[in-house]
Formats: C-alpha cells, structure tokens, sequence
C-alpha cells in the first residue's frame, strides 16, 4: 500500500510512491526534507494553527509582515501539510488511518514525549504493521538515558566532539550549528530508507531508532581508536592543533591579507596529494624569493613527517605564515586549483551563497514562492542521481492546506489515489 | 519473522578510499552486505597512511583510523595501473550490483572504469561517486580532505570565539555529513533499481551535501541580510547556555537553560546559599549581564565533580553534558547501554573496540561482523570463491604483479 506519489508535489525521484508521514520539531523535519528530495510524498502532521517550530527563533520577516522561524523555512519545503488534532480521539482515529496509506514515519524528541511517541506508534503500527517508524532520541531507546534531557549543545558535548574545538586557554566550543540535531535528522533519513528497502523486499515493517549522541560520536572520525592505540587524548586546537594523533601541534587556520584559509602544509597525515601539494607550495615561494633550505632539506609529509619535532615544525611554519600573509584568498585559490595546492577558503555564510564552484554546478537552486511572496536560493542538488534526479524544491505549506484533500481520500479504495 | 539483515545478498566493489566513501560502504557491510574492497600496495586507502598506529609504529595494517571505517568488508589488492586490470575488475562489476568510489573526479575514467564503461560491462550497476567538490565546475579538481570542505561550507567559519580565528572543527566534518545523505540516495537508488531494473551514476560533491546543514543561515541572509558570525557558545534564546568549568584537569561541562523553571532547578542543584546576588536577578537583568552570570554559574560549579554534577542536573530535568573525552566514551552509560562500540580481533592490530552504527533496527539489527581487513587480505578467496578464477588463472595473475 502506497501513498499518492503522483499528485501535486510528488512524481520525480527515487522515492516516488513512498508517502511519508512527519511529527517533528527539527531533527524530524531535516529528516523529511531529505527525504521529500528524494521523491517521497512527506505530509507534516500538524497540530490545528501549525506546529511551534513555523515561529521558532531566529526568525525573519516575511514581505507580508508575518515572522517565520528560519530553521522551519529552510527544512520544510517540498512537503504538504494536514492538520490534526492528536489529543482528541478523532484525531488519534484519522491519524491511524493516514497512517495506513503511509509507508514510513519519521518523529522527533522535540515534537513527543516517550509517552506519546509510543502512544501514537502502537495506533500506527497496529494500523500498518508493513509501517516504518523512525524515532529519533538524543540517546536512542533503552534504559535509562532515553528519558534524559538533552539539547544540541549537551549531545556535542556528550558526542566527545565539543572537548575537540577551540582554544585551549578557554572553554571547549561548540559548532555554532545545532549540528546534533541536523545529524539525527540526516541519519534517520538514511535509516528510514534502509528499513523502507528492507520493507519493500519483505513486506517486514518495524520500528528504527536514531541516536543523536551516537551521531555525533561518529563524527570524530578516529579519537576512539587514538585513545585505544596510544592512551592519548585528544586535544582541542582553535587554529592550532594537534591533529590526527601528531605528536606536534600544526597551524590549521592561516591569516591571509583578506580572510582565513584552511591548510595543512606539513604533517597531519600522508599520501603523495600532499606531497605535491607541498612541493608547489615550495616552488611558488620560492619565486617570490622565500627559499629557507628548511623548507626542503626535511621530508616534511613523506614517511619523514613522523620523526618532525615541534620546533623543526614551527620554524617551517612560520616561513610559510609569512608568504601566505601577503596573498588574497582569491589571488591563492587562482594558482591553488591548478596547481593542486590543498587550500581552502574559510568561508562565512555570504561566501558559501557566492563561491564560484557551487555557482557554476548550479547547486543553489531557486525557489519562487507567490503565497509567501519570496524568491530564495536554496541548497538543491545534493546528489546527481542520472536516471531519477531529486525533486526540485517546491514551497513549504501553509498550516493544514492539504487536510482535506488528503483525508478526503482516505474513504477511497485500498490504494487511494495512487495512479 | 525474517531475521536477516537488511542487505544480505547484495554485492559492493568498493574503490572508496578515505572516510567519506568508506563510511557509506561501511552502513551496507555491517548491514549484510557482500563488500569488496580494492586497493593496492601502489594505491592503498589514504587514511591507512594516517594515525593512530598501533605500537605507535606506522604500516599499512595498523591504522586505527582506517580501521573504523572498515569493518565487515572484505579487502583485496589489485593495481589499478597494472595492463592486466580490466581481467579482475570486469569480472567484479558484471558480479556488482553497486560500486563505490570516493578519488578526485576523473581517478576512475583514467583507470578504464568511469561510469559509461561500467555500464557497458553491467547495465544495471548503480555507481555512487563521491568527491569533496564534485564533478563539474571550476574547482572539480582541486584536491582537498575534509578540513578543506568544511571551511568551504562553512561549518568551519561558524565555530569559534568572535576575536579569535575560526576554531577548527575536530575531524572533517564533510565527511560526517556527506555519508549520512550518501548513504539515503543510493538505497534509494536501490529501490528504483528493484522496481525499473535500471541502474545509475549517483554523483555527490561532498562540501554541497554539508552546505544542506547551513540552509537556515543562507536563507537569513537573503530575507534580511544578517550573516551569522561565530560567536563562542552564545545562543541568544537560551537563559543559559554555556560550558563551565568542573573539578579535575579540563573538565567542562555544557548546560543548557531554556526556561525559567529550569533555572530555578539549576540554582536549587548549585546550592542554597548564591555566593552571588546576580544570580538571584530577574531575567531580564540576568540576560542584560549574560558575561558575568556565566562567570558566576562557572565559580559554582568549578569545585564539583563534573559527572555527579551532570547526573545531579539530569535527575532535575536540566540538559546537561560533561564535554566528554575518548577515553570517557568508553564507560559513557548511554554509549554502553546501546553497545556502540564493538570489540573485533585484527591479527595486526589485535582486538579494538570499533565504532557501530548510530541507528537500531528492531527487526534486522546490524553486525559489525570482522575487523578491517589487511591489505589484499581476502584476494585469493575472492577471486576463487567470488569472481571463481581458476587457480592458474590466479597463479598467473599474482605473477604479473597485477594483485599487489
């Protein structure tokens, strides 16, 4: 049994037919705009008015005069909108079943308590035991932590992440993006399409949980096995750091004469990319007359990088700091590219809008929305799939515009609207 | 009841290499998948170059780093640069239904086996490349890791104190991103592939998968021109929300104030008697003077022990978090009570507890089943029992120097 993947807002990408129901918040809600990209019909469940999140801080004013939550603008496009009102028995009947025409549901701690999620899960499932339910919890399931309280900045530090930033004469610091709560959602995006294969193969719903601090302990990349290997920890670095299990500290973060690049000219790892990345480095400062023989008497990124010391590193460095002073980002990404220097511009917001690279690829993708009366450059394409490309971004709804359309079709046969 | 995983049956040739590319494969492998892995003493994965080491002592099979990102995968060598290639590799396409790769744009159409050719060999193969920026465009070709993409997509710019330089993110952050949206567009691919039979090139820029993440600062910036800068732990919504000092060697802890019933649980957990009559303001002072009420929150909770604290805290309904440390993840309760970590016993590197998945699936739960394998571990049994070469076939092949 399928949504109505043909309608309005579905009928392209991979996930054509999928109709995805979403209670959420914010992790939830990231979750169903991947999910809504990849072709699924994904319907917000929203209390009657529209759930809290359309007016959550930051928000920005709309030409109408109407203030909507920026987080809510940005992860709630390509998807409809029913109302219901969860807390009445009618509501919990009609959600039961909607829940029969769906395939997958995705929930968020922000949106439900255990009691509720569970409450409404048992309906759905009862309803639909072929249903994909995804939950996803700052601890996942399981005593006792799944009813600890937790936010973003909690679950960087529970992760083991937010010890790893910032400047070690003051405290840890954060991403300054609830980046747990888009981690959970993108990973609960993947789970939910992983059970959903598994469903289509075997006709076998069940339930999937995500744990945010799971998340984010996988984005350490390799602190885990530091400690098990050499029972070293970790230290957090702002522009210098020690990185990948160095015995040195390495300057990440180099001013340039407009702004900040990242690169790690020496050391932090090996491969002959860096090698080369370094030997053109060399030779572009030697032609503006910087050529120490400290800067190649070492080998500084083959095997030799593994006997540097701290101060044989910083007296390279601090040859290097000073070429790179003298540069403009752009003046360094011009030779950069071709000569496959590994730099990088640190961008700000209004510098990852401009970038030349994801202008060209097109990769902002705009969204002309009339009800709204705003015309915005979204993050689109994602992936390139070549057969079934993402769906465009369409608006985000109005509170309920879909309810009668969508209930009305649900005294309809078996397979409803689905063509 | 169907017990077995999600993807028992289905095959993966696997030239990715680093972290994002891995990590995705590695969702199919600790999931059922059959996956392959290719690599090459000329050509090895690159993070097998990268520490931690076992022994502190550098080798292709000591890694830590590439160990996590490789469990339940099969590894076998084969010189891609080698005039014999195509004999092993056609053979482990046409066996494929997904195959992975994770170079610089262009690594794999120089070796013979772009998307186009690996269509010719096996029509129905879904192909997922994925590269820090991407094929096409002006920097397509730049080379660059992780730390290069999240400066590029911003991740990086936003972290860090407001007079410093931006902080650098600990690890690569595209790396974290990119393999979670990755990971949901090739299963999807796969279920377009079991309903039309048809097959194709997924291609993914790592650094725009990561910029999904900043769709709400880009669209302030639009509606109102604001840019959001760095700015510490600041949240202006929060009554409190920062990292305060604890008793012992760095020791933090993140606390996290939303309401003011919360605050009140707060004050009631750092002690009846409020050294400081900031404390005791309104809101509105409070907020007014957000600098010295952290400062006094800090002096409060110096002298505690930061676990008892954070336990004290949580039995009082206020999120907080100790800013954990690696050793700490080990004996974390909510990380052991879901049994993230997995033991596996490496004949190099001896038995690690490697990372598992942040998902649980009720009815088909994952297994991280082996450890990473060795370089070229599993060539002779795959290209036997998998790609069924005849044993001379073998012999004559590991002559030439192709499966090294």
């Amino acid at each position: 049994m399928t949504g109505t993947g043909l309608d309005v807002v579905g009928g392209q990408g991979p996930l054509t037919g999928c109709r995805v129901l979403e209670l959420s918040h914010r992790a939830a809600a990231v979750a169903g705009r991947t999910l809504a990209d990849l072709g699924a019909e994904v319907v917000k469940i929203e209390p009657p008015g529209g759930e809290a999140s359309r007016a959550l801080a930051p928000t920005a004013p709309l030409p109408d005069g109407q203030e909507i939550g920026l987080f809510w603008l940005a992860f709630n496009v390509s998807k409809r909108s029913v109302t219901l009102a969860l807390d009445t028995t009618e509501g919990r009947r009609q959600f039961a079943e909607l829940a029969r025409t769906a395939d997958v549901v995705v929930t968020d701690f922000e949106r439900l308590t255990l009691a509720e999620n569970d409450r409404l899960a048992d309906l759905a499932r009862r309803a639909n035991p072929a249903l994909v339910w995804t939950e996803i919890w700052p601890f996942g399931r399981g005593e006792p932590f799944e009813a600890w309280p937790a936010g973003d900045l909690t679950l960087q530090a529970l992760g083991g992440h937010l010890l790893l930033n910032g400047d070690v004469d003051r405290p840890p610091v954060r991403l300054g993006l609830p980046v747990a709560l888009l981690q959970g959602g993108a990973e609960a995006a993947s789970a939910a399409v992983m059970a959903y294969y598994h469903r289509l193969r075997t006709g076998q719903g069940q339930r999937v949980d995500v744990s945010v601090q799971e998340c984010i302990t996988w984005t350490l990349l390799n602190t885990t096995m530091t400690w098990q290997l050499l029972q070293r920890e970790e230290v957090r670095g702002g522009a210098v750091r020690k990185e990948r299990a160095n015995k040195f500290y390495t300057r990440l973060v180099w001013p340039v004469a407009d702004g900040f690049v990242q690169f790690g000219p020496v050391g932090g790892g090996g491969g002959v990319v860096r090698e080369r990345s370094y030997a053109a480095l060399v030779a572009w400062m030697a032609e503006d007359g910087i050529a120490d023989p400290l800067l190649t008497e070492r080998d500084w990124n083959g095997s030799g990088q593994f006997d540097v010391s701290q101060e044989d590193y910083d007296a390279v460095s601090e040859l290097i700091a000073g070429f790179l002073a003298t540069k403009t980002i752009d003046e360094l990404m011009a030779r950069a590219v071709p000569e496959r220097i590994l730099l990088a511009p640190v961008s700000d917001v209004a510098q990852v809008l401009d970038n030349p690279h994801l202008v060209t690829r097109g990769f902002f993708e705009l969204l002309d929305d009339p009800s709204r009366g705003t015309s915005l450059r979204y993050p689109g394409e994602w992936v390139r799939m070549t057969r079934t490309p993402l769906r465009p971004v369409s608006p985000a709804p109005a509170p309920g515009q879909d309810t009668a359309e969508i209930l009305g079709a649900l005294g309809e046969p078996a397979d409803g609207g689905a063509a | 009841m169907n017990r077995s995983q999600i993807f028992t049956g289905l095959k993966v040739a696997d030239f990715s290499w680093a972290a994002a590319g891995p990590i995705v494969t590695k969702q199919l492998a600790d999931n059922g998948a059959t996956v392959i892995k290719v690599e090459s003493t000329r050509h090895p994965d690159s993070v097998r170059l990268g520490g931690p080491f076992a022994g502190d002592k550098p080798g292709l099979n000591r890694s830590g780093f590439f160990a996590d990102f490789n469990s339940s995968k099969l590894g076998i060598a084969v010189d891609m640069g080698h005039p014999r290639a195509a004999e092993v590799i056609e053979r482990l396409v046409r066996w494929a239904d997904v195959v992975a790769d994770s170079f610089r744009p262009g690594i794999m159409e120089r070796w013979g086996f772009g998307y186009e050719r690996l269509s010719e060999i096996n029509p129905s193969i879904i192909m997922l490349s994925s590269s820090l920026y991407g094929a096409g465009g002006p920097w397509s070709e730049h080379p660059g890791f992780g730390a290069q993409g999240q400066a590029l997509a911003g991740i990086h710019g936003l972290t860090g104190w407001p007079d410093r330089p931006p902080a650098m993110p600990k690890g690569a952050y595209t790396d974290s991103v990119s393999p979670r949206y990755a990971t949901a567009a090739l299963v999807a691919a796969l279920i377009h592939r079991d309903r039309t039979g048809e097959g194709q090139w997924l291609e993914m820029s790592q650094v725009e998968a990561t910029v999904n993440f900043l769709a709400p600062e880009l669209l302030d910036l639009q509606l109102t021109g604001h840019v959001t800068r760095r700015d510490g732990n600041v949240d202006e919504r929060a009554v409190l929300h920062g990292v305060f000092p604890c008793r012992g060697e760095d020791r933090w802890i993140a606390i996290e104030v939303w309401h003011e019933p919360s605050w009140e649980r707060l004050l009631a957990v750092l002690g009846e008697e409020l050294p400081d009559p900031l404390l005791a303001e309104t809101e509105a002072v409070r907020r007014s003077r957000r600098d010295e009420v952290e400062a006094a929150v800090g002096r409060l909770t110096a002298s505690r022990d930061p676990f008892e604290l954070m336990a004290t805290l949580r039995r009082a309904g206020v999120s907080a978090g100790v800013a954990l440390r690696g050793s700490d993840l080990f004996t974390d309760e909510a990380l052991v009570g879901r049994q993230h970590f997995w033991p596996l016993a490496h004949p190099e590197m001896g038995e690690l507890a490697y990372n598992g998945p942040a998902y649980r699936f009720e009815a088909t739960p994952s297994a991280l089943t082996k450890a990473a394998p060795c370089l070229g571990e599993d060539t002779r049994r795959v290209l036997c029992d998998v790609l069924h070469l005849d044993p001379d076939e073998i012999a004559d092949l590991e002559k030439s120097g192709l499966l090294e």
